[in-house]
């Protein structure tokens, strides 16, 4: 390739946002313009002589206003310019070459972002830091490691925040207590048919509405997530060795998504064509409207101030379908700097103050999740019972932490459409449970191999 | 020369005034146009240096794309519902509010109001007054005795969509208000005198009357309809699995589908592809109907092909 060539190319695809913008009647792009609000701003800018402006991607209830004011107090030179997490313009931003410095952005499934070369490797930062050490890092930061070839291994492309066991579950004992179910071992965990069984003994159906649900397993966040997990229990492959191939059609495959199939049939909890108003369980669960909730450690978090629900909450290990015990993360939230920053010391420093900080004490003392820092794991609240309860299991569970496949070539985002696409089908009996397996085979697979051939 | 010689302005005046159009035309649609072209041709991916040029291929994939054909089809049969009804629905409220009535500007103001309600605000409204455990709708059927029904997945989700779009037909009725007013009361008069009854004057006197002013009403209606996909977005019910892939398969329309390869599968080459079709899909329903504006649209003046 020369260079002219590559000079042209560049030319032409540095207004690709506005140009598909433009064809995209409007609206398309939201983001058409990031350019220009979304700039790094450089040295001086708005904020005076020596000032850098940091643009900063993430959302306002976790990097706060106070926070922000913090950080800028103890770095004088450096302003931060805050955007809210908003996946459509930073792919514009991205397009446009004009990247924010500091993103947030999840674990599990970065390494998509990491192989197309987006994100700067944070290895030598961490090797020079004083304040975020390698050998303080827990185990769910591997999944932002990439080393051309494997996720889990070479260079850091980001650190987790906070995470969290996701597949755990919490429950109402009150709401078990009722229909005479034993509480949740704390320890044990519970098999996925038992939970279907007991789901469908608490599920209260009255006049067409569903009064009270019997388990809720966030379907409208992520079905990618627990089904690989359930792959994963059952001692499969998703993948192929370079993760260029996935196959859906394994037995553990279609076991786990006929599961997902009869607890949707079986009206146990919310689904994609029986959805929740609000797309979450939280406010139902609150209600005592859903009696298990498939939520992680950080959900404990929505509880400090419910006095009343204290009381009748636990939380219980993830559940199992196969012999083997995997406690993931579905995704281990975080932030990675992007290749083209150009602010990437400054931005780094917001690292450091954002993930090892008073920030990250905060966070690690109010028990929103998990933190990714060793040292860190002893803050984590026990003042309330339910606290404490909740503490033991994800203390537990940290002996059965597993990582989730990902793959470069594909996001999980398509995976959970492809999965949605092919439920919603066999659920309303249009296909069964063998088509389906194999469409969403062919599916991803040819996501894959277009996704090999963009990345190389 | 001799020809121009009647001019009043000169050729520099002419070009003066026009160019903020073309300049404006050039740059914002001109220039994208070809931008997308040239996208369309190579496998981008939004974000990433690594891309490369594969001519034609984009168009081929799609060609053998059954859910972008599949969504093309929803699309046209849901343009082909919407439009016959906002326009239908303009005019029927128009006419009605064309009359005497006491607090006519009243009831004038109520009708527009919703078309000037931001199209976000009213995708909540509506989502909470057809959600199924909690929604208005579904409480009155089912004080009738009727079921509930889920509004807002399949097959219901399609009508929830019409629904909304109907929802703001106020701005069509101003303007076709504003032609109807633009009808000689004589003509109407004269069709009374001669004996017809109301509905043949409305047919055969008032409807050709305001005929240019239907036309215009389709033509745009058919080309914003194609378009939309902000609508099914906001009405899903979840922002989450990547917000478009949420969106019910009934109202997964084009405009939905090239979303979904452009934010989710992160194909902008691809999409630029599909919206490059979807341009001249467009242009051809557009040519279309104009032509067949030829049958049913009365013009007072000469037309150019008249001259």
């Amino acid at each position: 390739m020369d260079g002219s060539a590559r000079i042209s190319r560049r030319r032409l695809l540095a207004g690709t946002t506005a140009a598909v913008g433009g064809v995209a009647a409007g609206g398309l792009l939201s983001g058409c313009n990031a350019g220009s609000s979304g700039s790094s701003g450089g040295t001086s800018g708005g904020g005076g002589e020596g000032t850098v402006t940091l643009t900063v991607m993430y959302n306002n209830n976790e990097l706060t206003k106070e926070h922000i004011a913090d950080f800028e107090a103890k770095n004088a030179g450096i302003k931060i310019n805050f955007l809210q997490t908003d996946p459509t313009r930073l792919n514009a931003m991205l397009a446009a070459g004009n990247p924010p410095d500091f993103v947030r952005g999840a674990a599990v499934g970065s390494a998509n972002v990491n192989a197309r070369g987006l994100a700067t490797d944070l290895t030598p930062y961490l090797e020079k830091s004083q304040v975020l050490k390698k050998d303080d890092l827990l185990g769910v930061n591997d999944s932002f490691r990439w080393d051309g070839g494997k996720i889990g291994q070479g260079a850091y492309y980001g650190i987790v925040k906070d995470w969290s066991q996701d597949a755990t579950l919490w429950y109402s004992s009150q709401l078990l207590d009722q229909v005479k179910v034993p509480h949740l071992s704390d320890t044990e965990p519970i098999g996925y048919d038992e939970l279907l069984a007991i789901g469908k003994k608490l599920t209260v159906k009255q006049g067409g509405k569903t009064k009270v649900y019997g388990v809720g397993l966030e379907w409208a966040w992520n079905l990618y997530a627990p089904l690989a997990t359930m792959i994963l229990q059952q001692g499969e492959e998703l993948y192929n060795d370079d993760l260029t191939e996935a196959s859906f059609t394994t037995a553990a495959a279609r076991r786990a998504f006929a599961w997902y199939v009869d607890f949707a049939q079986a009206g146990v909890g919310p689904t994609s064509l029986d959805p929740l108003p609000d797309g979450a369980d939280l406010s139902t669960f609150m209600a005592k409207r859903m009696a298990v909730t498939q939520d992680g450690y950080w959900y404990g978090g929505n509880f400090v101030k419910e006095t009343a629900l204290q009381g009748s909450i636990r939380m219980a290990p993830a559940p199992v379908m196969g012999d083997r015990r995997v406690s993931p993360t579905y995704a281990g939230q975080g932030a990675w700097i992007p290749a083209k920053s150009k602010h990437k010391d400054e931005a780094w420093k917001l690292m450091e103050y954002f993930m090892a900080g008073p920030p990250a004490e905060e966070r690690a003392k109010s028990g929103w999740g998990l933190p990714a820092l060793k040292s860190l794991l002893p803050k984590l609240p026990q003042d309330l019972p339910y606290q404490k309860q909740a503490y033991q299991v994800a203390q537990n569970e940290l002996k059965f932490t597993g990582a989730l496949p990902d793959s470069p070539y594909v996001t999980i985002d398509a995976w959970n459409i492809a999965l949605d696409k092919y439920l919603q089908r066999v659920i309303k009996k249009q296909s069964t449970v063998d088509a389906a397996c194999q469409g969403i085979t062919d599916d991803i697979n040819k996501l894959l191999k277009q996704g090999k051939e963009q990345i190389g | 020369m001799a020809r121009n010689s009647w001019s009043r302005y000169s050729n520099r005046s002419f070009y003066l005034f026009v160019s903020p159009w073309v300049l404006g035309f050039l740059l914002l649609t001109a220039a994208p146009l070809a931008y997308a072209f040239g996208v369309s041709l190579t496998n981008f991916d939004g974000s990433s240096p690594r891309w490369r040029w594969v001519g034609f291929r984009n168009y081929v994939e799609l060609f053998g794309d059954k859910e972008a054909w599949a969504a093309l089809l929803r699309t046209v049969a849901y343009t082909g519902i919407a439009v016959p009804l906002s326009v239908a629905g303009a005019l029927g409220l128009a006419v009605l509010l064309n009359r005497r009535l006491k607090a006519v500007g009243l009831w004038r103001t109520l009708f527009f109001l919703p078309s000037v309600v931001p199209v976000v605000a009213m995708a909540i409204m509506w989502k909470l007054v057809l959600n199924k455990d909690a929604g208005i709708l579904n409480a009155i059927l089912n004080s009738v005795g009727v079921k509930s029904i889920s509004w807002l997945v399949d097959p219901m989700a399609f009508y929830a969509l019409i629904i909304l779009t109907l929802w703001g037909l106020g701005g069509g009725m101003v303007i076709m208000l504003a032609a109807l007013q633009g009808v000689p009361a004589e003509l109407e008069e004269a069709a009374i005198v001669d004996g017809a009854n109301r509905w043949r004057v409305f047919r055969h006197i008032t409807v050709p009357m305001i005929s240019p002013v239907i036309f215009f009403q389709v033509v745009t209606g058919v080309i914003a309809t194609f378009q939309i996909v902000v609508q099914p977005l906001l009405l899903a019910e979840t922002n989450s699995i990547a917000g478009v892939g949420q969106v019910p398969q009934s109202t997964h329309l084009y405009m939905v589908q090239v979303y979904q390869e452009f934010f989710t599968s992160s194909r902008f080459g691809y999409g630029s592809a599909m919206l490059w079709v979807f341009f001249l899909v467009i242009l051809a329903f557009t040519l279309l109907v104009q032509r067949s504006s030829r049958l049913w649209v009365h013009y007072e003046v000469d037309t150019d092909s008249d001259r």
